[in-house]
């Protein structure tokens, strides 16, 4: 009794922290602030949007399975419930953003939740066709043979993207099982998922030596824990030209035939071209927005590139909803400006982020715009100089995702040799008349860590604004978000001259 | 044995400079995946890239960052500090990501003469075969080319019956430590071989043929609690095998980067493809290195140490994997599992490249062996 009274009290007395964090996060909170009734329209309809998915989801489980099956299916998966929290997200990163960028940030959560419920209902609904890729395998090989393809590590992004603290205990799993605490969280999360058995086994694997040591060697726990087939793609070193090519080539022809042999998928040439037409289209929308970030102001920033990048062209290269999102920015972009309206009204900076986004901290991107005038225009997830798939004959299309393997994100940055990490980097600054270099320095991210020393030489030499932001990819244990924002302040005071913001109340 | 321990007192030892002052070629080579026959042929001679002694990595903590392995950090450490100058080339894998950063930041800091990374796939199929091959020949023509040595298929072809030949004593060594009573200890059998790994082989093997005949003449080599199987990492110096085996752990079987098994299997230049011996160095490389950045070859590399253990009468293995090393440390997680299963007790040690912490260490070994019964 005694404890149940102390209970209440304690629920009692955190009502107005509690009223406060509703009215912060909220939709309600979000209608008072909005600067105008376009934007309460814009941010309403993403709003119904996300939950219309989720419920449809919900709905479409009790009714399929029933609600013993649903119960069933939430206690396999509980990081479902997640993504009830998807609006808290979509409330975080459109904070102090209007017009057309708002409905941009807006766009591309609302087509994740969208495109994320169609990926649940295949793992849930379909498990007999379902593939296991790992992160840097594209999926668009099991898509075209009429398999559904499950990238193991997305939810080690996606979930600490709504909640920083949501890959935690599948960091601790995984440390408990014997990996190593230095391992990548990243991979440590994907592990520890599989460690608790809450990821799908699906019917086969395909992993790589892609984009490092602690990717590729934990595939070897992956397949010994699924007892399933596994096909190892081998990405050489020296990819560059056609020797690697005609290699890397054989390698894929290998992973068809592995699947046609292991799955009940079979390669239907028409639709990968389809797909690969798809994926082309996304790329010239995608190289049309780029042409306009280059404008100075910026008429869209931040998730505009590098969550719209990250999210369709891994998970859904070609699918409509990705073209219509990819269609939708250039739109929007194109509208800004024409009426030389920024993204960021106060645009000061210009920055690009080297090595993955912070997935446990998106938000402070939208921070230092509001703090700083920081707009971010570009990221080495997205950066890259891929062209377009020949969709001419199989082998051409082979070609063409090979090259686009092979010159992935990471795996020519870290796996490759330094001149593609740095020249990248160079060439990107001078590409979109940047201000400053931020390396997110990832503490799991040996390939990064190791290049720091020569990157911050030759930015010197340059005379590049360079700030390398200590933390850890999915683990907010490691470095705070108030010690990354303050890692941003000092850079700022320090090395940019600007003054330093108002602590916040 | 202090013949042994002297060559190992300094990156490049004295018979590197006598070979060196004779005209011929030091090749430093950090990665198992580097055929040694192949940089025997003509003047050249293989050095295996150690730093003795390192007592810190400052400079090399500024390019490479505190969070790469100490190993890596030690030898551009060693590098910046010129320690390495008597080299005429450097040849790389890019066995992990730390490796293919030491190479860049060499690159970017001492820039030298001969420099290259040798492309080894990590899986074997027959692309990647003829891949390595060429990777092979690539590195061949550079070499003739840079140098003006003889790289054909007659030069290579001696010097892997060179090779072989001093394989062949190694392995004959090897071999005394699998009777129950050993005629040699771990660490003087590390020591032995670190010390032949990093010095011309025509001038250390008549070290090493004296010291078998020195030591087939033992009665013994005293009373050990247990024989142990090292695994893991680059293991350099043989102290930390002396410390393990201080504790009454005899290391009787290794496989580790400079270890011997299966290391040192000859190469098999009879029944070579088309007697292209590049082709037949290329095979050999996959067929005697087991290393976890080999993607499919999980399952030989757990058979490898299962009938070794039983072979060499094995009590425990001890998995010693340096930080940071994300190919050691990711794959122990299934590997521990894997011996164990099989009755196999593992002790898995995290350590630095250098020895240190040898209380630690001392402890914890000791502790495993008592936790064996031993």
């Amino acid at each position: 009794m005694k404890e149940a009274l102390a209970t209440a009290k304690h629920a009692v007395m955190r009502l107005p922290e509690l009223a406060t964090d509703f009215l912060k996060n909220s939709i309600i909170g979000y209608l008072f602030e909005a600067k105008s009734l376009s934007d309460a329209v814009i941010y309403t309809k993403y709003w119904i949007l996300i939950w219309g998915s989720i419920l449809k989801f919900v709905v479409k489980l009790i009714f399929k399975r029933g609600p013993v099956g649903a119960f069933r299916v939430i206690r396999h998966y509980p990081w479902l419930l997640r993504f009830f929290s998807t609006t808290k997200l979509l409330r975080r990163l459109s904070r102090g953003r209007k017009g057309a960028y708002l409905e941009s940030t807006a766009l591309i959560i609302g087509s994740i939740a969208l495109t994320l419920v169609e990926k649940l209902e295949e793992v849930v609904y379909q498990p007999e066709i379902l593939l296991i890729n790992e992160d840097l395998v594209p999926p668009e090989i099991g898509m075209a043979m009429g398999l559904n393809v499950w990238l193991v590590e997305a939810m080690g992004i996606l979930l600490p993207l709504i909640h920083s603290d949501a890959s935690l205990n599948f960091i601790d799993e995984a440390e408990n099982a014997g990996m190593n605490p230095d391992a990548c969280s990243f991979v440590k999360a994907a592990v520890g998922m599989i460690v608790k058995n809450q990821q799908p086994i699906g019917c086969a694997i395909v992993s790589s030596n892609m984009p490092c040591d602690a990717g590729m060697a934990s595939y070897t726990y992956i397949q010994k824990a699924y007892d399933v087939p596994i096909y190892r793609l081998d990405a050489p070193y020296n990819f560059h030209g056609e020797r690697a090519e005609t290699l890397f080539v054989e390698d894929l022809k290998g992973m068809i035939a592995f699947l046609e042999k292991n799955t009940p998928g079979r390669m239907d040439w028409d639709k990968l071209r389809e797909i690969c037409e798809g994926r082309n289209r996304m790329v010239a929308l995608e190289l049309e927005l780029w042409d306009m970030m280059r404008a100075s102001p910026a008429p869209l920033a931040s998730e505009a590139v590098w969550l719209s990048h990250l999210w369709h062209f891994y998970m859904f290269p070609g699918h409509k909803e990705a073209i219509r999102v990819f269609e939708r920015l250039v739109e929007l972009a194109r509208k800004n400006i024409d009426a030389k309206i920024p993204a960021v009204e106060n645009e000061k900076y210009r920055a690009v982020l080297w090595n993955p986004p912070f997935p446990q901290f998106p938000d402070i991107f939208n921070m230092v715009e509001r703090a700083h005038g920081i707009t971010l225009i570009m990221d080495s997830m997205t950066y890259n100089h891929h062209d377009f798939i020949d969709t001419s004959t199989p082998d051409t299309m082979l070609k063409g995702l090979a090259q686009i393997i092979m010159h992935g994100p990471m795996v020519r940055h870290t796996r490759g040799p330094a001149e593609n990490y740095l020249d990248d980097i160079f060439r990107c600054y001078k590409q979109f008349d940047l201000d400053m270099v931020w390396v997110a320095n990832h503490v799991g991210c040996k390939g990064g860590q190791a290049m720091n020393g020569i990157l911050r030489e030759k930015c010197r030499e340059m005379k590049i604004p360079l700030l390398i932001l200590d933390y850890d990819l999915v683990d907010p244990r490691i470095v705070s978000h108030e010690g990354m924002m303050r890692q941003v302040d000092d850079f700022m005071e320090t090395v940019m001259k600007a003054k330093r913001p108002a602590p916040a109340p | 044995m202090k013949v042994f321990q002297d060559l190992l007192e300094t990156p490049l030892n004295d018979l590197v400079e006598q070979a060196v002052a004779d005209g011929r070629i030091p090749i430093g080579y950090s990665c198992s995946f580097v055929p040694e026959a192949f940089l025997m042929a003509d003047r050249l001679f293989p050095v295996r890239l150690h730093a003795p002694g390192v007592a810190g990595t400052e400079i090399a903590d500024i390019y490479l960052s505190n969070f790469i392995c100490t190993y890596t950090r030690s030898l551009l450490e060693f590098a910046v500090d010129d320690r390495f100058d008597l080299l005429g080339g450097w040849v790389f894998v890019p066995s992990c990501v730390h490796m293919q950063r030491l190479y860049d930041n060499l690159e970017y800091l001492k820039k030298p003469a001969f420099s290259h990374i040798l492309d080894v796939p990590r899986k074997v199929t027959a692309a990647t075969l003829a891949w390595q091959t060429e990777e092979l020949r690539i590195l061949a023509d550079k070499l003739a080319s840079h140098f003006g040595v003889d790289m054909s298929h007659d030069s290579l072809n001696a010097a892997i019956v060179q090779w072989n030949r001093f394989a062949a004593v190694i392995s004959s060594i090897g071999e005394l430590r699998k009777p129950p009573e050993p005629l040699i200890t771990g660490t003087e059998f590390h020591r032995l071989l670190m010390a032949a790994l990093v010095s011309p082989k025509d001038l250390i093997l008549p070290k090493i043929l004296d010291f078998k005949q020195e030591i087939e003449k033992r009665n013994g080599i005293g009373k050990f609690r247990a024989r142990l199987m090292v695994t893991g990492s680059h293991l350099h110096d043989p102290e930390l095998i002396r410390v393990m085996e201080s504790q009454g752990g005899l290391v009787a079987a290794d496989l580790f980067c400079t270890g011997s098994i299966p290391g040192f299997m000859p190469v098999d230049i009879e029944t070579a493809t088309d007697g292209d011996p590049i082709r037949t160095l290329a095979e050999h490389a996959f067929k005697k290195t087991l290393c976890p950045r080999m993607m499919e070859d999980f399952d030989r590399r757990v058979k490898t140490i299962i009938d070794t253990v039983r072979e060499y009468r094995i009590d425990g293995v001890v998995i010693e994997i340096i930080k940071f090393c994300d190919l050691w440390g990711v794959d122990s997680m299934p590997m521990v599992a894997a011996l164990r299963n099989e009755g196999i007790p593992v002790l898995k040690l995290e350590r630095e490249y250098a020895l240190g912490g040898e209380g630690q260490l001392r402890t914890r070994v000791q502790a495993f062996i008592e936790s064996m019964g031993k």
